[in-house]
């Protein structure tokens, strides 16, 4: 069995988070990963307060277990899905894309545990000085919006800077990612790319089919130009992207406007030519779809047997 | 040495920004400074002068940032 400080302070089974995906993590996956025994996350992405209580108000009612919400700092309605956490009571809420540092205080006087996603050494200091139980460190392998730093350097760095538990997020799909974050000196890890494929998630069926078709050389960035860039799979979307990127004639609202509404085309109607399918690096790791909980068991039990057998070179 | 010519000395030592480039109207983004540089340079700025400081989103220039600190040091 696996243990980490990360598991008490949350009451959670194993130290894994389901990590926040915009138009994917609803409240039957999280309820699933969380009824597994990990931490479920919903996710607030761009969307309104009342689809995120409805979602929350459902994962309440699948699960006894404590959950958490991904909130989107960049989201248009941030306001909003900030009050309503707190009013909600979530256990945890995960932040993303920015520095949350202004929302801390009300969270954490509702009784919130705030884990924020941090991508550097400074952030995570700005928020462990704020209250955060936590941080996840996330490394540039990851899908979704990423930084510029990869996990192995970053995860390091983040544990000598902060006296708080840290967790890796970004290219981890089985047990030995899971104990090469440990022995960076993370206490738990956060997936992404894996769970998208679990039984219970709701991503449309080709989004899962080309995640479980991916190769290792098949995820590309985009939108360094604009300042966010994004992890996806290669189709004809994230190439015309960078080639637009490229093109000095097109505007950086022409190239906003062309990416807006393209992980939804992905997720929701998996609609192959015009959607952005994000991807970790580690997609091509993720070779069937099972449940949360056969996820987490599998993962952990390979966990297990890899820190066991961690001494062997030392002679 | 001036609060000022203090926070120019850091941005060329921690930021390699040009010192000659650096003027109290500077932004952030005339510097090429991003948001993680900029978080990254208030963890060194209160080291340095021994004082805490919010970073909010109306500190957009050099001088913002000189004036906040000043306001702390009283
Ligand atoms: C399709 C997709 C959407 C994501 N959306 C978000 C999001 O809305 N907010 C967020 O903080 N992270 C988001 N992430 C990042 C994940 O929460 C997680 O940290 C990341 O996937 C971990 O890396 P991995 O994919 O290599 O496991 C997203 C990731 C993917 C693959």
């Amino acid at each position: 069995m696996i243990k980490t400080p990360i598991c008490e302070i949350l009451g959670i089974e194993y130290p894994i988070f389901q990590g926040g995906m915009a138009w994917i993590a609803d409240a039957d996956l999280a309820a699933a990963v969380s009824n597994a025994g990990g931490l479920g996350i919903i996710s607030a992405m761009n969307a309104d307060g009342e689809w995120l209580r409805k979602e929350i108000r459902k994962a309440k009612s699948l699960t006894d277990k404590p959950f958490g919400v991904n909130i989107m700092l960049m989201s248009p309605h941030v306001e909003e899905v900030s009050k309503l956490v707190a009013e909600e009571k979530v256990a945890v809420v995960v932040t993303g894309a920015g520095n949350p540092s202004k929302y801390m205080k009300d969270w954490i006087k509702a009784g919130i545990k705030v884990i924020p996603v941090v991508p550097s050494t400074g952030i995570a200091k700005l928020v462990a000085r704020n209250g955060a139980v936590a941080v996840i460190a996330e490394g540039g392998e990851s899908g979704g919006h990423v930084g510029e730093i990869t996990t192995m350097s970053l995860v390091p760095q983040v544990c000598d800077a902060v006296d708080i538990p840290v967790l890796a997020a970004g290219g981890i799909a089985d047990g030995r990612g899971i104990a090469a974050s440990f022995m960076l000196g993370a206490v738990g890890v956060q997936l992404g790319t894996r769970f998208l494929v679990a039984k219970e998630c709701n991503v449309h069926q080709n989004y899962k089919n080309k995640i479980l078709k991916a190769k290792d050389i098949d995820t590309m960035t985009t939108g360094k130009r604009l300042g966010h860039p994004v992890r996806a799979l290669k189709t004809p979307f994230s190439r015309e992207f960078l080639k637009m990127e490229y093109n000095s004639n097109v505007s950086d609202a022409e190239l906003e406007a062309y990416g807006a509404g393209s992980l939804y085309a992905a997720a929701i109607l998996g609609d192959e030519k015009k959607g952005s399918f994000m991807s970790g690096q580690i997609a091509a790791m993720v070779k069937k779809e099972q449940t949360a909980a056969e996820i987490i068991k599998e993962i952990f039990e390979d966990a297990e047997k890899v820190l066991r057998g961690g001494t062997k070179w030392v002679k | 040495m001036t609060t000022f010519e203090k926070v120019a000395n850091i941005l060329v030592d921690a930021k390699d920004c040009e010192a000659d480039k650096i003027k109290m109207e500077s932004t952030w983004a005339e510097l090429e400074l991003d948001s993680l540089d900029t978080v990254e340079l208030v963890m060194n700025l209160e080291d340095e002068f021994s004082i805490s400081l919010e970073m909010n989103e109306d500190m957009k220039t050099v001088g913002d940032v000189v004036k906040a600190i000043d306001a702390a040091l009283e």
